[in-house]
């Protein structure tokens, strides 16, 4: 999958400043908490892909995945949960709520765009392999 | 049935034709010659198995090849290593140094501490301005309520390692049985020793700390006491600012 603009929600301006880094052909949007994600996505209706921390103070990762996969206009828009929980069962959580992956804190830029690569396009299959 | 040439037919000289079949063999041969100069000579047509030298040779090539592409990877590998290592260290720093206010530069430590080094608990110690005492700025994981030597927020001695560190401000990352610290991190300002960022676990998922981590560990030391410090002291002349400011509006 190749996205045009991804939102980062993250309470850390550090992961924030990582992602411009890493992610320089992408448009961002920037919130840092849930509660901001959710308002972003209301305002950027194009946006396509969603990397998502978990835990953030207002609404946290799970809640804000929860909440945009009971929302039609957003169900289908993949979500790349970026925590530091790096149990297996974190893991499994997140991903029958409805994540497309899970990547672990610290992590390399290559895992994160290897990641992205692997999300299916819509309506296909993925790009990757 | 005769010889005799039809009427409109020519009657052919056989000596002429003869001439005329070498005169045509003769440019034949020149036009041969001439392709022949300018087409480079083709090796001769293979009319069985290579032999065993060739083979030998494709093998020496194919390995030379494989070699070639197995450095190119390693060398791929590196670069990106690099990239990654130099990422870090730059956001880092740009983090560290983007902010004047103190609680964001705290933020910054922690989130360099939890995010880029996979620690799961950790202290920042500030000495306080009077004795040998630190002051803990910033507790991860860690409980500054219950006993233990970060009680009450304070940290006055007791654990080997981060006492070392904070007597000679060397960054040690050999934690030993004696210590519950697993890497001490000093917090230099102009060659004296403030403080300390002490990690006490890493994320279970993060095994060790690595030599990518070590760099991280002296920006660390080089950039957070200063960035701390210049947060310091701007938070000191903004309230002495904002002070003199109601005086002056009271003298009013």
């Amino acid at each position: 999958m190749v996205p045009k603009r991804v939102l980062i929600v993250d309470d850390s301006k550090l992961i924030h400043k990582m992602f411009e880094m890493m992610l320089r052909p992408y448009e961002l949007v920037h919130a840092l908490d849930g509660r901001e994600g959710l308002q972003k996505l209301a305002a950027h209706t194009d946006i396509d892909l969603i990397l998502l921390d978990i835990n953030m103070p207002n609404m946290n990762g799970l809640e804000f995945l929860a909440e945009i996969k009971r929302n039609a206009a957003f169900a289908e828009l993949p979500v790349i949960i970026v925590s530091t929980e790096g149990k297996e069962e974190d893991a499994e959580r997140a991903l029958e709520a409805g994540a497309s992956a899970y990547i672990t804190k610290p992590f390399r830029s290559e895992q994160v765009l290897a990641k992205i690569a692997d999300l299916p396009t819509p309506g296909g299959a993925s790009e990757a392999s | 049935m005769t010889n005799e040439p039809r009427p409109g037919e020519v009657e052919l000289d056989p000596t002429e034709i003869v001439a005329e079949l070498q005169s045509a063999l003769q440019r034949a041969a020149e036009l041969l010659h001439a392709l022949q100069t300018r087409v480079p000579p083709q090796p001769p047509r293979r009319t069985g198995a290579p032999g065993v030298d060739q083979i030998d040779q494709l093998k020496q090539r194919l390995d030379a090849a494989e070699a070639d592409l197995t450095e190119l990877s390693d060398r791929l590998v590196d670069t990106e290593n690099q990239r990654g290592r130099l990422m870090n260290l730059y956001v880092a720093t740009y983090q560290l140094h983007a902010t004047l206010d103190l609680a964001e530069v705290n933020a910054t430590i922690a989130e360099i501490a939890r995010d880029l080094l996979g620690a799961e608990r950790f202290v920042l110690l500030l000495r306080e301005e009077e004795g040998d005492a630190c002051e803990v700025a910033l507790a991860e994981g860690v409980s500054t309520e219950d006993g233990g030597l970060y009680a009450g927020g304070r940290y006055s001695g007791g654990d080997s390692l981060v006492d070392r560190t904070l007597a000679d401000g060397v960054l040690r990352t050999d934690g030993d049985g004696s210590s519950e610290a697993l890497a001490v991190v000093p917090l230099r300002v102009q060659g004296a020793v403030v403080g300390a960022v002490v990690l006490l676990k890493l994320f279970d998922h993060k095994p060790a700390l690595t030599a990518e981590d070590r760099d991280l560990l002296d920006l660390l030391a080089a950039h957070a006491a200063s960035a701390l410090f210049a947060a310091q002291v701007y938070s000191r002349t903004d309230r002495k600012l904002r002070t003199l400011e109601s005086l002056v509006k009271l003298v009013r």
